[in-house]
């Protein structure tokens, strides 16, 4: 049984980040109390306000509490804000969530054609500038090219939104249009990563013998284009699916350059309230996104190749 | 060295990281203005004769903070490499020699839930957590800067065990091995002294694209305000100064601090192809055997 073993694995890392960033919160630095009663609050205080959210109790009671009330009721209300932290995700993980799908389908779409036309002109002219240009994808600090891109193409162009996000309420494409250049700076690393996975994994099936033996006997082109294609992707899909999750850690950079309200926003304002309860479950949602990602990166992977299944 | 040679990418990549490396020694004792003197009089100059990058809001040099914000990326982004490859090296031939036991298939789980976690979020929430500045644990102090490189680098160690791990398992089937095992010599002075020696080249070139995703993680947090902290220059915290003019135009604030990003990076990553592709003997003996 690999997929439940898989899936086995998965809660296992849950359960270690959870513990593990729960452990830090509470080991590390300054009491919650004293940071929401103030440096001058007297001792009994902090100590009542410590008894009131269970804060005196050991960590592991803690810990197993705050495990015990996830499946019913989610997360707990945060003691710095008082704001339900269940309602805070609600509101900015939606944003986040388009922005990085969005960035998904630039980065699968320009690396697919990127990747091809590279593989298919190897060592011709669209090989040598795909190279080149995916190089340097790989290499650009996608917030940079985000302020970049701010400036030229939202400022001085006035082609996109420069910042903020326009309401789906007033139109699809103002809407999209306003995540275009924060999805591309996320996405940018992946272009040039994905990108030259795609021409390698290409060249290796153009080299077969079988697709030699198919261009001898007169397979057209497209067709010979959709086969090698559908041969080359197993490596693509796995690294894409990976992607997906790791594209959550630059979104929170890319947030921040674009002023976008999203998960970064929340995460960010937490660390600087010290808002314990908002930060685990920021970290622990992302870290699910991104075991999720990966093992359906592995299942894809099984599926394509079933040589793997055994 | 004269391999390298044979590789204009690993020889430019090469060029670019030493470039840097030089800016980064030689900032002390160039002939630059201060860092972090502010002079009102001079804010948000734009470059030339006197002030080639020109100058911020506060009218400090930006020549001089891009030069000084090479020390700490590229000691950051290094160090975390550093960190990553002493664990992970250790831990990938420690399993490697035991196979078969239960400490490798500890081990390799431990790598496994490590590898799970998100690098970027999880230094962003551990360092928020943390907090900057210097901590003090037990009798030593950690400034903000080490206590940036542990935490980071400590995600960076399974993505090496495991390759680390792969590759000493084959060498350790290898008969040489055997043979040095005969009179006695330990399991330690046969995975440092011979197996380590062995794969490095792989290792080598990994460490050097993970040095380029290092400095991009360093720049990152310093953008958050989490990095290094003012008045040390940062490219990622001056990156974030800049983001103020992006409306009016000060283009050299954002240009030149991020052009230094972008140049290291590209630096470490065309030396890890080059070096990959040196050291890969199937793409060196590729043209001859394709023509055959």
């Amino acid at each position: 049984m690999p997929v439940l073993t898989r899936l086995a694995s998965a809660l296992m890392v849950l359960f270690v980040v959870s513990a593990m960033i729960f452990a830090l919160t509470r080991l590390g630095g300054v009491s919650p109390a004293r940071l929401v009663l103030g440096a001058d609050a007297p001792a009994e205080s902090l100590a009542a306000f410590e008894a009131e959210h269970g804060l005196d109790r050991p960590i592991a009671v803690q810990y197993l509490a705050w495990l015990r009330a996830l499946p019913a009721e989610g997360f707990a209300r945060s003691y710095v804000t008082g704001q339900s932290v269940n309602q805070r995700l609600a509101e900015t993980l939606p944003l986040t969530l388009e922005l990085v799908t969005l960035a998904f389908v630039l980065a699968v779409v320009g690396s697919v054609a990127l990747g091809s036309a590279s593989a298919y002109g190897e060592n011709r002219w669209p090989d040598h500038a795909v190279r080149i240009l995916a190089m340097a994808a790989l290499s650009v600090p996608g917030f940079w090219l985000g302020l970049l891109l701010m400036r030229l193409v939202g400022v001085q162009l006035g082609w996109l939104p420069p910042v903020g996000v326009i309401p789906w309420a007033r139109g699809v494409w103002p809407h999209l249009s306003s995540l275009l250049l924060p999805a591309l700076a996320i996405a940018i690393y992946y272009i040039g990563a994905m990108s030259r996975l795609m021409r390698a994994s290409l060249i290796d099936v153009l080299g077969q013998d079988y697709t030699r033996t198919g261009v001898a006997l007169g397979l057209p082109a497209r067709t010979r284009y959709v086969y090698t294609l559908r041969n080359a992707l197993p490596p693509f899909v796995s690294m894409a699916a990976m992607s997906y999750g790791y594209m959550f850690g630059w979104a929170v950079i890319v947030e921040m350059v674009f002023n976008l309200p999203g998960l970064a926003n929340a995460l960010l304002t937490a660390i600087f309230q010290r808002d314990y309860p908002m930060i685990q479950a920021i970290v622990l949602l992302i870290t699910l996104v991104f075991v999720l990602a990966s093992t359906a990166a592995d299942l894809i992977q099984r599926a394509l190749n079933p040589r793997l299944a055994t | 060295m004269s391999a390298l040679s044979r590789s204009p990418v690993a020889l430019l990549g090469l060029a670019l990281v030493l470039a840097m490396g030089l800016i980064a020694l030689l900032a002390p004792v160039l002939p630059l203005p201060s860092p972090t003197a502010t002079s009102i009089l001079d804010t948000y100059l734009p470059p030339s004769a006197e002030h080639w990058f020109g100058t911020d809001a506060l009218g400090r040099d930006v020549l001089a903070r891009t030069f000084w914000g090479a020390r700490s990326s590229l000691a950051i982004g290094l160090g975390i490499v550093v960190i990553g490859m002493v664990l992970g090296v250790s831990l990938g031939l420690a399993a490697a020699e035991a196979a078969g036991s239960l400490f490798e298939e500890l081990a390799m789980r431990l790598v496994d839930i490590f590898a799970a976690i998100p690098v970027l979020i999880w230094a962003i929430a551990v360092v928020g957590i943390v907090g900057t500045g210097a901590t003090q644990i037990g009798p030593v102090s950690l400034s903000n800067e080490a206590k940036l490189v542990l935490l980071v680098g400590v995600l960076f160690f399974p993505g090496i065990a495991r390759i680390t791990y792969g590759l000493a398992l084959a060498e350790l089937k290898q008969e040489y091995v055997d043979a040095r095992r005969l009179p006695g010599t330990g399991s330690a002075a046969i995975l440092f002294g011979d197996v380590l020696p062995n794969i490095l080249s792989p290792l080598l070139v990994q460490a050097s694209v993970l040095v380029g995703i290092g400095i991009i993680i360093e720049a990152s947090l310093s953008f958050v305000g989490l990095g290094v902290q003012p008045p040390m220059p940062s490219w990622g915290s001056m990156l974030a100064d800049s983001k103020q003019t992006v409306f009016s135009g000060e283009y050299w604030l954002s240009l030149f601090p991020g052009l230094a990003i972008f140049l290291s990076v590209i630096g470490f990553n065309l030396l890890g192809d080059g070096l990959r592709d040196l050291f890969d003997p199937r793409r060196r003996t590729r043209l001859p055997k394709e023509t055959a």
